[in-house]
C-alpha cells in the first residue's frame, strides 16, 4: 500500500487528512526531558521488545528503526511527509522509530513523551485512524508498564496532553473560507469547544495553501470517544461551509484563476517552495470543483513531494537556487 | 552535570550569552537560573505559557527548593521553569500545585475515557516503593529500628504484590 497522500478518502475535497496520536510514558523513567542516554536506550529497548512479543497483526508490520541510521535527508522527507515531528528529526542520537511498511503507523520513541503512538490516514477517518491508534496502545499495553493515574488519566511530560493523551487532528484544504476572513474568526469560536486551528504551512495567521489543521486542545475530562465526536462534528460543519461558499463563486472566475493557477505551473522554469503551494491550492481546488480533469491526490501528492528534503531524496543535495529549478521541473513533468 | 552556581542540583538550564563578542557558556539549575534572571526565557512559547501559568502559583506557593521527586530529582521550580513535568512520580508529589494549572489548561481535573487493563494497572507503585526505601533509610539514621522493621515488611509485600502482576 502506498503513502496516504496518495490515496483517496472520504470528503477529500476539502478533508486531505487525518492523523491521531496517541502519548505514553513508561513508569519508573524520568520523561524525555529529564532522561539520560542510557534511559533513552531502556526505553527504545523495552518497547522493541513489547512490540516483539505482541500478539496481535500490528506488530508484525512494525519495523524498529534507529534513528541515528536514517541520512538526514530522509529524516526530513519523513517530516514533511508527516511521519515524524521535526523536533525528532533535529535530535536524532538515542531516539528510535517504529514504522509500518505503509508509513501510516509510526511511533516515535523518546520524542517528548516516551512513546508517541501517530496514525494517518486520507480523507476524513477518525474513527477507522483511532480504532487503529488503540489497537497499538493495547498491543504496547500487554508488556509495558504504561504510567496512568485513575484521578488524571495517562501522565505526560507537557500538561497539555494528559488524560487521555490524544490528540486528534484534521487537515482541511479551505481557500474560500479563507478569502472570506472565515478561518480566523473560526479560529475564536472552536477555543470554546475545546478546539484548535492552525495554518499547516508558514507562520501567521493565512496559510500557504489555504490548508489549517483542526484538532482537540483538551485531553482531560473528556473521552476520547466525544473528543473524535466533537471533532467530527466541527469538521463536517467546516466541510459544508466551504462546499457553499465554493458554489457561490462567480463560475468564470474561479475557472479563471484556477487555469491561470495551472498555465502558470505548467510551464514555470524557477519555482520557490511558497509560489508552488499558493497555486497548487488553486489546483486542488479546481480538480475538487471539475475544472480540472486530473487525478484528485496529485496536488497534494506535489506539495508533498516539492518540499525541500523530498527534492532531495530524488535529486541529490543541491543549492535552493537549483532546488527551485528542480522543482519547477518536476512539477511541469506531472502535470503534462 | 551540577549546576555551575551551587554545585548542588542537577544543570537543567544551559545559557549561552554574547557581549561585545564574547560568548559565554552556563550549565544551571532550575533554582539558581531563577536566582540569577535567566527564568525569563523558554524554550517556547506553550513553555513560556506553562511557564507563566505554573509561575503565578509558584509565587504564592511553598519555596520552590523545599521538595524534590524521589524519582527524577525535579523540583516544582523545574517544572515551572520549563513548562515540562520530570517524570510521571511528579504528577503525585507536586499533585496540589499541579492541579490549578491542570484546571485551567482543560477545565477539569477528573481523568475520563480509556484506562491501561486491569492486569497492566501498575499505578505509581515504583514510585511508592521509592518513597517506602527513602522512608526506610531515614528511619535507619536515625537508629528508630522497630519502625523501620515494619517499613521493611511493607516493601516486602508491595514487591511481592508487584510480581504477581507481572
Amino acid at each position: 500500500m502506498s503513502s496516504w497522500y496518495k490515496q483517496r478518502g472520504k470528503e477529500d475535497d476539502i478533508v486531505v487528512s487525518t492523523r491521531i496520536r496517541i502519548a505514553r510514558n513508561l513508569v519508573g523513567i524520568p520523561f524525555p526531558g529529564r532522561m539520560n542516554d542510557l534511559q533513552r536506550d531502556e526505553v527504545n529497548r523495552q518497547v522493541r521488545d513489547a512490540v516483539a512479543k505482541g500478539s496481535n497483526s500490528f506488530a508484525e508490520q512494525l519495523q524498529y528503526i534507529d534513528m541515528e541510521s536514517v541520512p538526514e535527508a530522509e529524516a526530513y522527507a519523513m517530516v514533511e511527509r508527516h511521519m515524524i515531528s521535526p523536533a525528532f528529526a533535529e535530535r536524532k542520537a538515542h531516539r528510535a522509530l517504529l514504522l509500518s511498511r505503509d508509513e501510516s503507523i509510526s511511533i516515535m520513541l523518546g520524542e517528548e513523551d516516551h512513546i508517541r503512538i501517530q496514525v494517518i490516514r486520507p480523507g476524513l477517518a477518525l474513527d477507522e485512524a483511532y480504532e487503529v491508534a488503540d489497537q497499538v496502545d493495547r498491543l504496547l499495553c500487554q508488556h509495558l508498564k504504561i504510567a496512568f493515574d485513575p484521578k488524571i488519566g495517562f501522565l505526560t511530560e507537557c500538561p497539555t496532553n494528559l488524560g487521555t493523551g490524544l490528540r486528534a487532528s484534521v487537515m482541511l484544504h479551505l481557500p474560500v473560507l479563507e478569502e472570506s476572513g472565515e478561518v480566523a474568526a473560526l479560529t475564536e469560536s472552536v477555543g470554546k469547544i475545546g478546539l484548535t486551528v492552525r495554518g499547516m504551512y508558514g507562520e501567521g495567521s493565512r496559510s500557504a495553501a489555504s490548508l489549517y489543521q483542526l484538532s482537540n486542545q483538551i485531553t482531560l475530562g473528556i473521552s476520547e470517544h466525544n473528543a473524535i465526536e466533537n471533532l467530527k462534528t466541527i469538521t463536517m460543519q467546516l466541510v459544508e461551509r466551504e462546499r457553499a461558499a465554493r458554489t457561490a463563486l462567480p463560475k468564470i472566475q474561479l475557472e479563471d484563476a484556477v487555469w491561470r493557477a495551472y498555465g502558470l505551473l505548467a510551464n514555470q522554469r524557477i519555482l520557490s517552495s511558497e509560489e508552488m503551494m499558493k497555486h497548487l491550492s488553486w489546483i486542488k481546488l479546481g480538480v475538487s470543483m471539475g475544472i480540472l480533469n486530473l487525478d484528485p491526490t496529485l496536488p497534494i501528492s506535489l506539495l508533498i513531494e516539492g518540499q525541500p528534503a523530498m527534492l532531495q531524496k530524488t535529486y541529490g543535495i543541491m543549492t535552493p537556487a537549483d532546488r527551485d529549478i528542480n522543482r519547477a521541473g518536476m512539477i511541469r513533468e506531472r502535470l503534462r | 552535570m551540577l549546576c555551575e552556581n551551587c554545585g548542588k542540583h542537577p544543570a537543567t538550564t544551559h545559557i549561552h550569552t554574547m557581549v561585545n563578542g564574547v560568548s559565554t557558556e552556563k550549565n544551571l539549575c532550575g533554582y539558581c537560573a531563577a536566582l540569577l534572571g535567566y527564568h525569563k526565557f523558554g524554550p517556547s512559547s506553550i513553555s513560556n505559557l506553562l511557564s507563566s501559568m505554573f509561575g503565578e502559583i509558584a509565587e504564592t506557593g511553598t519555596p520552590p527548593e523545599t521538595k524534590r521527586c524521589s524519582v527524577c530529582g525535579a523540583s516544582f521550580s523545574d517544572i515551572v521553569e520549563t513548562g515540562k513535568v520530570g517524570c510521571s512520580a511528579c504528577y503525585e508529589t507536586f499533585y496540589e500545585q499541579l492541579l490549578p494549572s491542570l484546571k485551567r489548561l482543560h477545565g477539569s481535573i477528573h481523568h475520563v475515557g480509556k484506562t491501561p487493563e486491569p492486569t497492566d494497572l501498575i499505578v505509581h507503585k515504583p514510585d511508592k516503593l521509592a518513597e517506602l526505601q527513602q522512608k526506610l533509610k531515614e528511619l535507619i539514621e536515625k537508629e528508630n529500628f522497630e519502625e523501620a522493621a515494619v517499613v521493611r515488611d511493607q516493601i516486602k509485600a508491595f514487591e511481592e504484590e508487584g510480581k504477581e502482576h507481572e
